[in-house]
């Protein structure tokens, strides 16, 4: 990035190959809706190029990409309030092939979709936290620097976070 | 390790967080403690659920796009003036047409043609005669204007107008018998008595002149008022005239003759004598 900086653009290309699955499961974990999360990683992508003299190199790109990441959700929910969630997610089912699971039970099909609404349900706050580290797999201390506060606090916020979404998961199935 | 820390642990444990010692208690605990495994489960249940969650693929189009966002970006950047010594020298260089070049160079002759010309033309007429001359006979005609206007202003019949004829003769350095006639005439027959004393004075300041000095001595007996006459007694002391002697010898004999006047005309006889 730092490259990217100095004025060689077309390192950006290597940054897009190796971070750009990554950034489009957390927006598409973020928002739901896959069409969404292919224009937000575009946008994240050109902010990185325009604003490119905000990144210092303290911090890693990582964090500043999650940085960049959540201001570009927070503009896109305050742009798009009625907030399409998940209504693709059949779609793409289609896409991501329901082959893969014929063989798994009716049963195991609906507790996904029971679990994938109570994801909705849960705060933003709250899903972030979740999102961040089971499908980003980032470890808390990377999870604090993004959030800009304190492994601590990120622990206590997984934890509420994970008792809400059990609580909203159980109330549902039932 | 009781069930509050246990619950708190439940997800590093799932997450393989754990330290292996409190690992160990944990699990220690959920042996004997029949509601947390049932609170383990259940968050096992969700959590495992959560990786199943799929994340689908993003379309082809997505990498497309970037590119094509890139080459656009990159391109608008190197479009853009960056603000740099560089580019400064660039913008100049650009601005540096041929034609800009010759105007420049032409203004540039001209000024020092302008300058060349200036030096060449002092140092040729620094002792310049005719402009010496030209000065002479500009203020020659100045000094005839003054007389003209003098002359004419002494026929004015404001008095203050005349009175400031007089006091031009100051500034006339070359007076001529026509100014030393006009003054002798206002001094005898102005009927105001100022302009007459003022005339007297200056008059006066001509004294180095032989006929300022007759007519003088000639205006004695004519002058009626005291004052003048005063005046002109004083001026004939000044001048040291003995011409003047027998005119006021004369005036001592006229009649109704004011007393101070005579008690001075007696005193400027006597520091003449």
């Amino acid at each position: 990035m730092l490259q990217v900086k100095a004025g060689d653009m077309q390192k950006m290309g290597l940054l897009f190959e190796r971070y750009h699955r990554e950034l489009f499961g957390f927006l598409y974990h973020m928002s739901g809706s896959a069409d969404a999360s292919e224009d937000m990683v575009q946008t994240v992508f050109y902010r990185m190029l325009k604003y490119r003299h905000t990144f210092t190199g303290d911090g890693s790109f990582r964090s500043w990409m999650y940085h960049l990441a959540r201001n570009v959700l927070v503009d896109s929910v305050q742009k798009n309030k009625r907030s399409a969630h998940h209504h693709d997610v059949a779609e793409y089912a289609e896409r991501i092939g329901g082959g893969a699971r014929a063989d798994e039970s009716m049963q195991r099909e609906q507790e996904l979709a029971t679990l994938q609404d109570a994801l909705t349900k849960l705060s933003p706050e709250h899903r972030e936290v979740l999102v961040l580290s089971r499908y980003q797999e980032l470890k808390y201390e990377e999870i604090a620097r993004i959030l800009n506060t304190t492994e601590g606090a990120v622990k206590v916020r997984v934890h509420r976070a994970m008792n809400e979404l059990k609580k909203l998961y159980l109330r549902l199935e039932h | 390790m009781n069930c509050e820390g246990a619950k708190d642990r439940l997800l590093d444990y799932l997450n393989n967080e754990l330290p292996a010692a409190d690992r160990a208690t944990l699990d220690a605990h959920l042996a004997n403690c029949p509601d947390c495994r049932h609170e383990l489960a259940e968050t096992k249940q969700v959590w495992q659920l959560m990786a199943t969650v799929p994340t689908p693929e993003p379309r082809p189009d997505m990498r497309t796009n970037f590119y094509a966002m890139l080459d656009t970006f990159a391109e608008a950047e190197a479009a853009r003036p960056t603000r740099s010594w560089t580019s400064i020298l660039d913008q100049i260089k650009s601005f540096w047409t041929p034609t800009l070049a010759a105007r420049l160079a032409y203004s540039l002759l001209l000024v020092s043609l302008g300058v060349a010309a200036g030096y060449w033309l002092q140092q040729k007429q620094s002792p310049d005669v005719a402009y010496r001359q030209q000065i002479d006979t500009l203020s020659s005609q100045v000094q005839e204007m003054r007389q003209m206007m003098m002359l004419s202003m002494l026929e004015n019949p404001s008095a203050t107008e005349r009175l400031r004829a007089v006091s031009y003769t100051k500034d006339i350095s070359d007076v001529d018998g026509r100014v030393i006639d006009a003054l002798l005439t206002t001094l005898n027959n102005d009927p105001n008595v100022n302009v007459r004393l003022v005339t007297l004075e200056a008059l006066a300041d001509l004294g180095h002149d032989s006929r300022v000095r007759e007519g003088l001595i000639h205006a004695l007996p004519q002058q009626d008022s005291p004052l003048v006459q005063v005046a002109l007694a004083d001026v004939m002391v000044k001048l040291q005239e003995k011409r003047s002697l027998k005119p006021l010898r004369q005036m001592l004999r006229q009649e109704g003759l004011n007393d101070l006047v005579k008690s001075k005309i007696e005193q400027t006889i006597r520091e003449l004598s």
